[in-house]
């Protein structure tokens, strides 16, 4: 007999019901309203009613096929050289406006590569998010094992027992209290071509060798900007996480390897690391989780420029659902950001299931 | 290496040294916003191919700070965060901690079910749903003074409602509670106390460790607001601190003045922050313990 | 004031029946102690009588009335907790005014109630202090002073004393005995020391596995156990059990021994056994007498000898190999392996069928 006594249903709803309604309303609701606009060709000002289209979306933003270029030939087979030397090969537009290949219709050069006289191309349906997911996981890739790596020998500079410690662990968090806008605005200045601090710094360092260096207007170094920007901002938020798994690991682990005569780096291998185990987990999942939400450091920094190197995924979400009013567009690819986000926490669970 | 490892003293001056370089690494950047901040454009450029970048000195004043408030409603923008920021803490304390109870504490049908839910949107991004949540606000209704209206684009309530409640708070809440020892909520049952007083006599004031961590994510989440008000506030009379830089990047920059602003606003947090720095670092590293 | 009565009552955590069928009346005014080893229930049937807990099968009565589904508050019980629960953010008189508080109380009734618990309890200087501030012992009469501000019906207690050195102990136990006098409630107090069980009880339960052994007045229990489990669960040393012939049976006792036993006969007290079969033979070690060789029943050999002062436990090697403790009420001096003979009043000894 399932009895009133322990149960209460009317005070349970009511205690949680205005908390998980406002969650329902505007994380839920928003959630499954995403993937509904992302199967459809909503616009925010549009003259034609909205249509169910299916996976049209995704086809156009994950649609990109190679093909191959062989070079030109005169009539007697020999490849066409000009002046300098160089193979001639025929445009690709030839190929993507075609109408023998309606399958690339539309599609543009993504990148290209030479393989013998030949030259293969990727070509895309849409560039720019293509750029966008490539940086994006670039940046998670770059970021979530330097930050972690760096916030982790913090911690372990920090788990000194010296006086005055608390201070130096006071100031290495402090960037996280800041703003990310603030901090981001602050680096444009440092990263500045003209009379940016860090071309002075190394300027002064290497006595006047070092050419100064527009970090964010150059395609090839304005993600990395960023990137070391990022790390400098939050690695204090992960250092104080190794330090809460630091403090986990009982000290009688230390003392026993003292005894047995362990040098640093073999008390680090064998008793600190392995009681790391999940902490690590963590720090990356959560640095991984905070580099797909890149936004805020593009926006005021690069604005997806230089020739769209920096460009992100959430910018682009942002991008095309806000500034091109192309809701649905921006829609599928938070779908794709957050099976991607999915997909990595599915991954986490299972990297620190019970055993 | 080049120095005796035995020698104690000098083993201590290089840790503090390498500790102290590091420091240097993260301060920098605050240390010339604040100098520059008193310091006019020209000098401001001038000064950064040195280290009188960080260093106080030359034309010294406070006109980039009038320089700031004449361009922009400062004042105004910091009473909308401040407003904003508050509002959603409180509301959110009240809320989250309400559900967090019912989900440690109560048995209900549907319960494991909500509670599922409630921690599955731990893993959903803001960003991902920041454009259809712009959507729906801007067709809710409301009910004000002016009787039913449509629409909460440019409102204090579209910045705080939406951020009141979260699956971390809520979870952070429902694991401090889960910890509190269950004979001290039975006593409480036993001797007559109503769920809801349990709750405001006996939970509540046990729970000064968790509502700070709480209320200081939410706070540096709020008052950080950035990409949210920039899409749902279009009017300058509710706009938050962040979305109130734009003001300082039209046309030619004036950069003194956009160091004074930022000075304006980042210091106030960073004194909260050096008076309660073992809360703010506590909060953080409590985020680390789920999983 | 009240009787409590429990009707066949069940309780299961999903699949493991934690209590497996218990009826139990107690009387108004009455002192009940539930005892048993750790783990058999007794906080459970406490909470379900509290009624923290529901119960899976049973009725339960209050004064007269049936309350399976009333909350705890409607119950008119108040509860002593075996880790206090004072709630450490109120002082002494807050905590001891919880319930009045909650009730909506006056605060000059509030005021009196407080002082009257204060009193009988003795705190009155400890009014102002918060919880932190006061001993384990000081908390405990803290709990007390809240449960019985609100005048209850019945008082439960689960092991109240259990967090306390043991002077402490036996202070609080003598002061509950006091407050039980001085309120003549109906209490049911859960603990698995038996010292605060003998001493306190009106009437003892023992449990085990969820079941009842035994009800009856403390004595009783001690000389009359029901079975082997009541035997050996009260008293200390705990009963001697030896495996024995049963070698004859008539209509009240049968005729056993073993190789370290002389034949003796034991009343049966109607319990079954066969003859040419095994049973068990309870001997509580006070009862046993050193005497001169050639005139004992039991034979064996002093392993280890324990001087308490006023009581002097031996630990035998029997004949057969069998331990057996033997405590003798005086101040003696044994060496191990000195061969010792002993005797002992074959009223008081026990005989168990062999299971069971
Ligand atoms: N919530 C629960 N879920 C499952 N089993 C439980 C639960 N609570 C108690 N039990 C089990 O019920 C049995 C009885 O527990 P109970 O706390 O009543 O024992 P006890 O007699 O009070 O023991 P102790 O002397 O150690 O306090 C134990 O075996 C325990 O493991
Ligand atoms: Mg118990």
């Amino acid at each position: 007999m399932a009895s009133k006594l322990t149960l209460s249903n009317r005070t349970g709803w009511t205690f949680a019901l205005p908390g998980f309604a406002l969650i329902f309303t505007f994380i839920v609701l928003p959630f499954f309203f995403a993937i509904g606009l992302s199967l459809t060709n909503q616009r925010l000002l549009s003259p034609n009613p909205t249509q169910f289209v299916g996976l049209e979306n995704y086809r156009q933003l994950l649609g990109f096929a190679v093909v191959t270029l062989e070079p030109e030939r005169d009539e007697a087979g020999e490849v066409v050289r000009d002046e300098a030397g160089e193979i001639q090969y025929p445009r690709l537009r030839a190929i993507t406006r075609s109408d023998d290949y309606p399958q690339y219709r539309g599609m543009r050069e993504w990148f290209r590569w030479q393989s013998g006289e030949n030259v293969m191309v990727v070509i895309a349906r849409d560039v720019v998010f293509m750029k966008a997911l490539v940086n994006t996981f670039l940046f998670v890739l770059v970021v979530a094992p330097v930050q972690g790596g760096l916030a982790l020998m913090l911690a372990l500079l920090i788990n000194q027992k010296l006086r005055g410690i608390s201070i130096f662990r006071t100031i290495y968090f402090m960037p996280v209290v800041v703003s990310i806008v603030v901090v981001s605005l602050l680096w444009r200045f440092i990263y500045d071509g003209q009379n940016g601090l860090l071309n002075s710094i190394l300027q002064g360092l290497s006595f006047g060798l070092f050419q100064p260096v527009d970090w964010l207007g150059d395609p090839s170094t304005a993600l990395p900007a960023i990137m070391a920007m990022s790390i400098w901002q939050a690695v204090g938020f992960h250092m104080v996480i190794w330090l809460a798994g630091l403090q986990t690991i009982s000290p009688t682990l230390y003392e026993a390897a003292a005894i047995e005569g362990a040098s640093k780096w073999q008390t680090f291998r064998y008793v600190t690391w392995p009681g790391l185990r999940n902490t690590a987990v963590l720090v990356l999942v959560v640095i991984t989780m905070q580099g797909f939400a890149l936004f805020a450091q593009i926006d005021v920094m690069t604005n997806g420029g230089p020739r769209d190197s920096t460009q992100t995924l959430v910018f682009q979400a942002v991008e095309r659902g806000y500034g091109k009013q192309d809701i649905s567009g921006g829609s599928t690819i938070s779908v794709i950001l957050f099976a991607i986000v999915l997909a990595i926490s599915l991954i986490q669970r299972w990297l620190t299931r019970e055993r | 290496m080049a120095f005796d490892p035995d020698n104690y003293g000098l083993r201590l001056f290089v840790r503090y040294l390498v500790l102290c370089l590091i420091a240097l690494i993260f301060i920098f950047p605050l240390v010339f916003m604040i100098n520059s901040s008193f310091k006019p454009d020209n000098q401001l450029l001038a000064d950064t191919s040195s280290l009188r970048a960080f260093l106080p000195v030359g034309d010294i004043s406070l006109d980039n700070y009038f320089g700031a408030f004449r361009r922009a409603p400062v004042a105004l923008f910091v009473l909308n965060s401040v407003l904003v920021t508050g509002a959603t803490v409180l509301l959110s304390l009240l809320i989250c901690s309400l559900a967090a109870f019912s989900f440690a504490f109560l048995r209900w049908k549907g319960r494991d079910v909500v509670l599922s839910i409630v921690i599955a949107t731990l893993i959903i991004p803001f960003e991902t749903i920041a454009i259809p949540l712009l959507l729906l606000v801007s067709k809710l209704p409301w009910i004000g003074l002016e009787g039913l209206q449509w629409g909460w684009l440019n409102t204090y309530r579209v910045q705080i409602i939406p951020w009141i409640a979260d699956g971390l708070t809520i979870f952070l809440f429902v694991q401090y509670f889960k910890g509190l020892p269950g004979e001290l909520i039975e006593a409480g049952r036993v001797e007559g106390a109503s769920w809801w007083q349990v709750y405001y006599r006996i939970v509540m004031p046990l729970s000064g460790p968790v509502l700070a961590t709480a209320a200081i994510l939410k706070f540096l989440v709020m008052y950080n607001q950035y990409l949210w008000p920039l899409i749902v506030v279009q009017q300058e009379n509710y706009r938050p601190i962040m979305v109130g830089l734009g003001y300082f990047f039209q046309l030619n920059v004036a950069w003194g003045e956009v160091m004074a602003y930022l000075t304006l606003i980042t210091v106030p947090v960073l004194i909260f922050y050096l008076f309660l720095q073992r809360a703010f670092i506590a909060s953080i590293a409590s985020t680390g313990v789920k999983g | 004031m009240a009787e409590v009565s429990l009707k066949g009552i069940k309780k299961s955590y999903g699949r493991v029946d934690v209590i497996k069928g218990v009826d139990i009346h107690i009387n108004d005014g009455e002192f009940v102690v539930f005892v048993g080893p750790s783990g058999c229930g007794k906080s459970t049937l406490l909470r379900m009588i509290a009624g923290l807990e529901e119960m899976t099968e049973g009725i339960l009565e209050i004064g007269g009335r049936v309350v399976n589904e009333l909350q705890p508050k409607e119950r008119g019980v108040a509860m002593v907790f075996q880790s206090y629960a004072i709630f450490p953010h109120m002082t002494v008189r807050e905590n001891i005014a919880f319930g009045l508080t909650i009730a909506g109380a006056s605060k000059q009734e509030k005021e009196q109630k407080v002082a009257e618990a204060a009193r009988i309890l003795q705190m009155e200087h400890l009014l102002d202090r918060r919880p932190s501030q006061l001993s384990g012992g000081q908390r405990q009469r803290v709990a007390i002073g809240r449960a019985i501000t609100r005048k209850p019906a019945v008082f439960l207690f689960d092991e109240p004393l259990s967090n306390l050195d043991a002077a402490l102990r036996m202070d609080m136990r003598m002061e509950i005995g006091r407050l039980r006098r001085q309120l003549g409630t109906t209490m049911i107090y859960v603990t698995h020391d038996q010292v605060e069980a003998m001493t306190l009880a009106d009437r003892i339960v023992v449990l085990k596995d969820g079941q009842v052994m035994q009800i009856g007045a403390p004595m009783e229990l001690y000389h009359e156990p029901a079975n082997r489990f009541v035997a050996g669960f009260l008293g200390a040393p705990s009963m001697n059990f030896l495996t024995v012939d049963v070698l004859d049976l008539d209509g009240e006792a049968a005729t056993v021994g073993n190789r370290a036993l002389e034949p003796i006969r034991v009343a049966t007290r109607r319990r079954p056994f066969r003859k040419d079969g095994k049973a068990i033979l309870g001997i509580r070690p006070q009862h046993l007498r050193a005497v001169q060789s050639g005139k004992g029943m039991l034979h064996g050999v002093v392993a280890h000898a324990e001087r308490l002062g006023s009581e002097t436990v031996v630990d035998l090697t029997l004949r057969d190999d069998r331990e057996l403790i033997a405590a003798f009420n005086e101040d003696k001096i044994f060496q191990p392996g000195d061969a010792l003979e002993l005797a002992f009043d074959t009223a008081l000894a026990h005989l168990f069928p062999e299971e069971g």
